[in-house]
C-alpha cells in the first residue's frame, strides 16, 4: 500500500492497478470512518456552526449573531456558577481519588486472598451506573434516609446533606469519590504491580525502609500510570452529570448544577440550542487543553524514570 | 514488596489520606503513629494491625450502602426510615419487589432486553468496523494510514456529551432520531476511537508473516483478514467487548437524549429515572428498583471480575 503512493512507483504502473490494490483497504476502512465523520466529526464542527446562531432547535429560521453565545456563557451567572462547580468538582474529585486509590493500592498489593477480597470490594461501585449511584445515595443522604437515622441513633440531629448548599457540594464529590477512586486503584495496582521486585531487594540492602522504598522505587516508577489516572479523572469529572442528575437534580437552589447539566438542559430544556452548543464548544476547549496540559506537565516527571 | 508492611511513616501518611476520604473514620488509627514515634522500632505487627483497621473501615463503608440497598428491598416505607440497618422476620416482605418488577411505569425485564440487545447490537457493529480500519492502519506505512489514526483517536478527547446536540441535528436528518438504529449508530460511533486504537496496537505485535501466509492461499485481503487474522485478535476483542458492554449498560444520557421518552423504549438507566426520578422520597419504590437495576450488573461483574479489571487496566494503560 505505501508504495503505490511514491511517485516514481506510482508512474510505472497503470492507474487501474494502483486503485486495484487501494481497493481492499477503502472496502475495509470506508465504512468506519464514514460512521465516525456522520457521529463525531461533522456533528463538532455543527456544534461551532451552531454556537454562532440563535437557534431554538426546531423552527426553520434562525440568524447568525456571531460569538453573542460566547460573551453570554461567560456573563450569564448560571453559566459561571456552573463552570466553578465543575472546576471545584474536577480538582477535588481528581485530587481525592488519586489520593484515596493509590494509597489502597498500597496497602493491598500484595497477592494474599483477603487482598483480592478487598479489591472487589473498593472496586465493585465502578460498574454501577453513576445514575443509579446517585439515586442509591440519595436516598441514603435524605433527610430521612438512612445515614441520618444512624446519626440520629447517636444524638446527632439530621445533617442536611443534600439541602444545604455546602453540604449538597461536599456529599456530590464524596459520592463521586465513593464510587470511582476503585478505578484509580485498579490502575495504581497494576502499575505497582509491574516494579520488579529486584529493585525493592536492592532497595532492602541499601536499607531504605518501606516508606523509603515506596517514596524512591515505586512512586518513581509508576509516573506514567499516575499521569493516565489523573488525566482519566480529570476529563471524566470535567463531564459529571448522572451522579449529579440523580444525587441532587442540581440542588439546592441549582447550587450543585455542573457545566454538562447546563448544557443539556439549555439546549432541550429551555431550547436555546445555539447557547448550549457554545457552552459546549467552550467545554470542548477547556477539556483538550488541560488534558493536554497535565500530560506535558506530567512528562518531566516520567522524564525523571528514564534517566 | 512495597505492600508497606507499615512503618512508622506510612502508618502517618495512612491516616492522612484516610482523613481525607472517610472523614469519620480517620481519628482513632490517626493516634496510633503518635504513640508509637518514640520507639524507633515498633514491636511487630502494630503497623500491620492499624493497616487492616484502616482496610477494614474502608470496606465497611463501601458495601454498606449496598448492603442498605438490599435489606431494604424487602421493607415497608416506616421500618426502612426507623431501621435502615436491620431486617426483621415480621417486616421482611417480597410485596414490594414484586410491585417493583410488575411496575407499570418501568418494565424492567423489558429494559433488561431491550439493554441487552443494545449491548449486543453495538458490540456487534463496533467491531465489524473497527477491526477491518484498524488492521489497514496497522500494516498501513503512509501518512494517510497516521492521519486515519489520528483522526478516530482525536474522538477520545471529544466528550459525548458535547457532540450530542449536534448528532440529534445530523439523526433528524437522517430520519434517525427516536428510533433504535439512530442509537446504535451513534454508541457504535462512540466506541470507535478506543476499539480502533486498542486494535491497532494489537495488530502492531501479530506478524506480517501470517498475512503472506494467507496471501499465498489465495484469499482476497479482506477474506484473509477475517478468515486468517481476526480470530487471533481474541484477547483484545474480549478486551473491548468488557469495555464496550460496561459503557452502553450504564449509558444515561445518550439513549434518554437520542431515543427519547417518546419513544416507549426504555434501557435500565432511562426506566430507572423515569421511575425513581418522581417518587425519590418512596422508598419502597426506590430500593427494588434500584436492587433491580444493579442485579445484572453486578452478576456480570462477579463472573467476569478478572477480565472486567484486565480490561479496564489495558484499555487505559495502552492510551
Amino acid at each position: 500500500m505505501a508504495a503505490t503512493l511514491s511517485p516514481a512507483r506510482a508512474r510505472r504502473r497503470p492507474a487501474a492497478r494502483v486503485w486495484r490494490d487501494r481497493l481492499p483497504g477503502i472496502v475495509m476502512g470506508g465504512p468506519a470512518v464514514l460512521v465516525f465523520l456522520a457521529m463525531f466529526i461533522v456533528p463538532m464542527f455543527l456544534a461551532f456552526v451552531l454556537s454562532l446562531t440563535d437557534w431554538n432547535g426546531y423552527s426553520l429560521n434562525f440568524t447568525f449573531i456571531g460569538f453573542d453565545n460566547y460573551a453570554e456563557a461567560f456573563r450569564n451567572p448560571r453559566t459561571v456558577d456552573a463552570a466553578v462547580f465543575t472546576a471545584v468538582v474536577a480538582f477535588c474529585g481528581t485530587v481525592l481519588c488519586n489520593a484515596v486509590g493509590l494509597f489502597i493500592a498500597a496497602l493491598i498489593a500484595g497477592n494474599g486472598r483477603a487482598n483480592t477480597l478487598l479489591r472487589t470490594i473498593f472496586f465493585y461501585p465502578y460498574i454501577i451506573s453513576s445514575l443509579i449511584i446517585g439515586f442509591l445515595w440519595s436516598a441514603m443522604l435524605a433527610p430521612e434516609g438512612a445515614v441520618n437515622g444512624l446519626l440520629g441513633h447517636l444524638g446527632v440531629g439530621p445533617v442536611p446533606f443534600l439541602t444545604e448548599v455546602g453540604f449538597a457540594k461536599a456529599s456530590v464529590i464524596l459520592t463521586i469519590v465513593w464510587s470511582s477512586f476503585g478505578f484509580n486503584m485498579i490502575l495504581f495496582l497494576a502499575g505497582i504491580k509491574s516494579v520488579p521486585t529486584e529493585y525493592y531487594e536492592a532497595a532492602t540492602v541499601d536499607g531504605a525502609s518501606k516508606w523509603q522504598q515506596f517514596r524512591n522505587v515505586t512512586l518513581p516508577l509508576i509516573a506514567p500510570v499516575f499521569t493516565v489516572n489523573l488525566v482519566l479523572t480529570l476529563v471524566g469529572l470535567l463531564k459529571v452529570y448522572d451522579i449529579v442528575l440523580a444525587l441532587t437534580d442540581g440542588g439546592p437552589a441549582g447550587s450543585t448544577q455542573t457545566i454538562v447539566y447546563q448544557i443539556l438542559r439549555d439546549s432541550f430544556g429551555q431550547s436555546e440550542l445555539g447557547f448550549g452548543a457554545a457552552q459546549s464548544v467552550i467545554l470542548l476547549i477547556v477539556t483538550a487543553v488541560l488534558g493536554l496540559a497535565v500530560t506535558f506537565a506530567r512528562r518531566g516527571a516520567e522524564k525523571k524514570v528514564a534517566d | 514488596m512495597a505492600t508497606t508492611e507499615t512503618t512508622t511513616a506510612t502508618g502517618a501518611a495512612a491516616a492522612g489520606v484516610v482523613r481525607a476520604g472517610t472523614a469519620a473514620d480517620a481519628a482513632p488509627p490517626a493516634t496510633t503513629p503518635r504513640t508509637r514515634r518514640p520507639h524507633p522500632r515498633p514491636r511487630p505487627g502494630v503497623g500491620t494491625v492499624l493497616k487492616w483497621v484502616v482496610l477494614g473501615l474502608v470496606a465497611l463503608v463501601m458495601v454498606v450502602p449496598l448492603y442498605i440497598m438490599v435489606i431494604n428491598a424487602f421493607k415497608p416505607q416506616d421500618a426502612i426510615i426507623a431501621s435502615p440497618l436491620a431486617i426483621t422476620p415480621d417486616t421482611f416482605s417480597l410485596e414490594y419487589l414484586q410491585a417493583a418488577l410488575t411496575s407499570e411505569k418501568f418494565n424492567v425485564v423489558r429494559a433488561y432486553g431491550v439493554t441487552l440487545l443494545f449491548v449486543a447490537l453495538v458490540n456487534l457493529c463496533g467491531i465489524a468496523l473497527a477491526a477491518p480500519v484498524a488492521y489497514v492502519i496497522a500494516r498501513g506505512r503512509s501518512k494517510w494510514h497516521l492521519g486515519l489514526l489520528l483522526l478516530f483517536v482525536s474522538g477520545l478527547f471529544i466528550p459525548g456529551q458535547v457532540t450530542l446536540i449536534p448528532v440529534v441535528f445530523v439523526l433528524r436528518v437522517l430520519g434517525l432520531i427516536n428510533t433504535i438504529p439512530g442509537f446504535i449508530l451513534f454508541e457504535t460511533a462512540a466506541t470507535l476511537p478506543v476499539t480502533i486504537f486498542l486494535f491497532a496496537a494489537y495488530l502492531r505485535t501479530v506478524p506480517r508473516d501470517i498475512d503472506e501466509a494467507a496471501a499465498l492461499d489465495g484469499a482476497g485481503k479482506i477474506r484473509a483478514f477475517w478468515a486468517c487474522i481476526f480470530p487471533i485478535m481474541k484477547p483484545v476483542v474480549a478486551t473491548i467487548v468488557v469495555l464496550n458492554s460496561i459503557s452502553v449498560w450504564n449509558d444515561f444520557v445518550s439513549p434518554q437524549i437520542i431515543l427519547g421518552p417518546g419513544s416507549g423504549i426504555y434501557t435500565v438507566t432511562t426506566g430507572v429515572y423515569a421511575a425513581v426520578g418522581e417518587f425519590s422520597t418512596d422508598y419502597t419504590t426506590v430500593f427494588p428498583t434500584l436492587l433491580l437495576a444493579v442485579t445484572p450488573a453486578i452478576l456480570f461483574f462477579v463472573l467476569m471480575q478478572r477480565h472486567i479489571i484486565g480490561g479496564l487496566v489495558a484499555g487505559a494503560t495502552k492510551g
